[in-house]
């Protein structure tokens, strides 16, 4: 019952945020990207960040840390 | 109105202006990077990436702290300079000016205190969350005065009141997503995050370079070009989107800017990589073209011309022509309220920027003294008038755009090496990075004088020229405020330059081993010893 809950939540989520990218994409169009951009940013900067403490422990286990 | 009054006020707010702006693009960019430190805190519990966040947080600080100071003068310059702009726009401008600052002192400023002092106050989330918030705020307060920016490149969502004399809104809604407004605010807020990524970069290449932090400098230099890549790739998108703006809204801009002088003729018309143009030959010396680029640069289209400037000036002929019977009938009706003479105004209305800047070149100031003697020759005047310095213009905008390109190569290496773990043998990348460090915030400046420089002769593009907009000072009062503005600005640039200089050599303070913080992220990513371990 908790997982049906969490996905219908899950899936209002989702088509708000459709709803949202619909209206934005009309009316916001920059604005809307500067969100999803700035948010990709941050992300893929994380993620670098992460994939360096992964390639440190490669190297540390003796396995190639290139990428 | 005394000319050389408006000549100092531009001088000054450009000044103030150009000054601002040297420690905004830090603050825009530099929250989000450290948003994004923090963020992998939280994750991986690594106490390095505390220490970053707290370090170049300390950068920000300092930027922050004395960069406030010099946006306020700005604030009150629109009314001890500018007061007939201010009477004239005081409805539109007023209402993002005032939420600026709501967002500036209320929402920025009151987390970054949060953001400086709650680190043991406040849950590991509960600061993260305040950290965005931060940079949240930040680009927030920067939204609105761009949005009032965009107002002045292309004045949508109000109307001119013949009874008030003054623009009053229409349409909020269209003012705030008027697509000017929304592209120079990503525009804007992407050339901070480029700012910032390259300072974390330059300074992290600085330790590289000399074999210092060099884990901290590592993982600092890996998220900076990261960020860097993807926000400079963007800066580079958008600076085209506001170029076709220009050129529909803006066309003498567009032209100043691309140094067209004569209307082209589509699909083979040129773009001129390199020129010297001369304003008052109107013509370019020593120009280097390539074919067929222009009309899809700058429209998007290989079929549609992109007008020059020697057919802008006829067309502004015209336009000066009606403009002058809209404001001498706006003339009349102030006087006797003449319902004919209002339905004059409004048949002439949209060219009555047009009107008001001929009055500056009519006999005494009069346009009722104008006759068909006098006229051409005003004509001419004021046409000539309509177009912004092209020389600035041209070199302007190059320059911004050539560190544009530069940035992506020197993000993109940077990222390639980093990923690949050989950034310490590629020493000229370090170096590159080190010196690069200005090149952004010297971009944003060309940004700004590309922008307003283009926007010439009109504070409000079209409507209100630059000319009538200031405040009837004298000479002497100009002067001295302009000293007193240089000195203090000036000094503010020199203390920060120093603490920047002496906290950036002073480095991170160094922890001996990253403890995994309790309850922090998944344990894999916390090795005992890993501090210890040279990164290569
Ligand atoms: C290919 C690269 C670029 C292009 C095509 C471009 C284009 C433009 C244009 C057309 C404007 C004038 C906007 C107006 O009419 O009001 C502008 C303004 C500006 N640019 Fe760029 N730009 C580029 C790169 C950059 C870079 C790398 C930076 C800084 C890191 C930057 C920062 C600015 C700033 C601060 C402004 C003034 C604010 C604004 O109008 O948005 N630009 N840019």
């Amino acid at each position: 019952m908790t997982r049906l809950l969490q996905l219908i939540g899950l899936a209002a989520v989702l088509a708000l945020s459709l709803l949202f990218a619909v209206v934005a994409g009309d009316y916001a169009p920059w604005y809307f990207a500067w969100i999803v951009g700035t948010v990709m940013i941050v992300l893929i900067a994380t993620c670098g960040a992460v994939l360096f403490e992964t390639q440190e422990t490669s190297r540390a286990d003796g396995r190639d840390a290139g990428f | 109105m005394d000319h050389g009054v408006v000549d100092l006020s531009r001088l000054q707010f450009a000044l103030t202006a150009l000054y601002h702006f040297q420690f905004v693009p830090l603050t825009l960019g530099m929250t989000f990077l450290l948003a994004a430190m923090e963020t992998v805190y939280v994750i991986t519990g690594k106490q390095i990436y505390k220490d970053m966040t707290q370090f170049w947080g300390k950068l920000f600080g300092i930027n922050f702290a004395i960069g406030v100071a010099t946006g306020l003068t700005m604030e009150f310059e629109f009314g001890t300079n500018w007061s007939m702009y201010s009477h004239f726009m005081g409805d539109v401008f007023g209402a993002p000016l005032a939420i600026e600052g709501m967002m500036a002192f209320f929402l920025e400023s009151t987390f970054v205190g949060l953001m400086f002092f709650g680190w043991n106050r406040l849950s590991r989330g509960g600061h993260l969350a305040v950290t965005y918030l931060v940079a949240l705020g930040s680009n927030l307060s920067a939204l609105w005065i761009l949005v009032a920016n965009g107002f002045m490149q292309d004045p949508v969502g109000a109307t001119f009141n013949p009874d008030t004399m003054r623009m009053e809104f229409t349409n909020f809604a269209a003012l705030v997503f008027s697509e000017d407004a929304q592209a120079k605010f990503v525009h804007t807020s992407i050339a901070g995050f480029v700012t910032g990524a390259m300072f974390v970069m330059g300074i992290s290449a600085y330790y590289m370079l000399r074999k210092q932090h060099r884990e901290f400098a590592a993982r600092s230099f890996r998220m900076a070009a990261l960020f860097g890549v993807i926000s400079s790739l963007a800066v580079v998108t958008l600076g085209d989107a506001l170029g076709r703006l220009d050129y529909l809204v803006q066309p003498t801009k567009l032209a100043a800017m691309e140094g067209i002088w004569h209307t082209t003729t589509p699909p083979s018309a040129p773009w001129t990589a390199f020129a010297i143009p001369d304003d008052v030959a109107q013509k370019n010396y020593a120009e280097i073209n390539i074919p067929y680029v222009l009309g899809p640069l700058v429209a998007h289209s290989f079929t549609t011309a992109v007008p020059g400037i020697i057919d802008l000036e006829q067309k502004a002929k015209v336009d000066t022509v009606n403009g002058i019977k809209a404001v001498m009938a706006l003339h009349q009706y102030s006087e006797d309220k003449d319902p004919a003479a209002l339905a004059t105004f409004r048949q002439y209305e949209q060219t009555m920027g047009y009107g008001f800047l001929a009055q500056r070149y009519a006999p005494d100031q009069d346009l009722s003294k104008l006759t068909a003697d006098n006229l051409p020759a005003v004509l001419d005047r004021t046409a000539r008038e309509t177009i912004p310095n092209v020389f600035v213009e041209f070199w302007g905008f190059r320059l911004m755009v050539a560190c544009g390109f530069a940035f992506v190569v020197v993000f993109a290496l940077g990222a390639y090496y980093s990923l690949r773990n050989k950034l310490e043998t590629q020493r000229w990348l370090l170096r590159a990075s080190m010196w690069a460090i200005p090149l952004p915030i010297i971009a944003c400046e060309y940004g700004w004088i590309v922008a307003e420089n283009g926007r010439q002769p009109w504070t409000v593009y079209g409507w209100l020229p630059t000319y009538m907009s200031a405040s009837s000072h004298t000479v002497g009062y100009m002067i001295f405020s302009l000293i007193g503005f240089v000195l203090l600005y000036s000094a503010f640039i020199a203390a920060e330059l120093y603490l920047m200089f002496k906290f950036a050599r002073l480095g991170p303070t160094e922890h001996a081993a990253p403890k995994p913080v309790e309850g922090a992220g998944p344990a894999t990513f916390s090795r005992p010893g890993y501090a210890e371990k040279s990164w290569q």
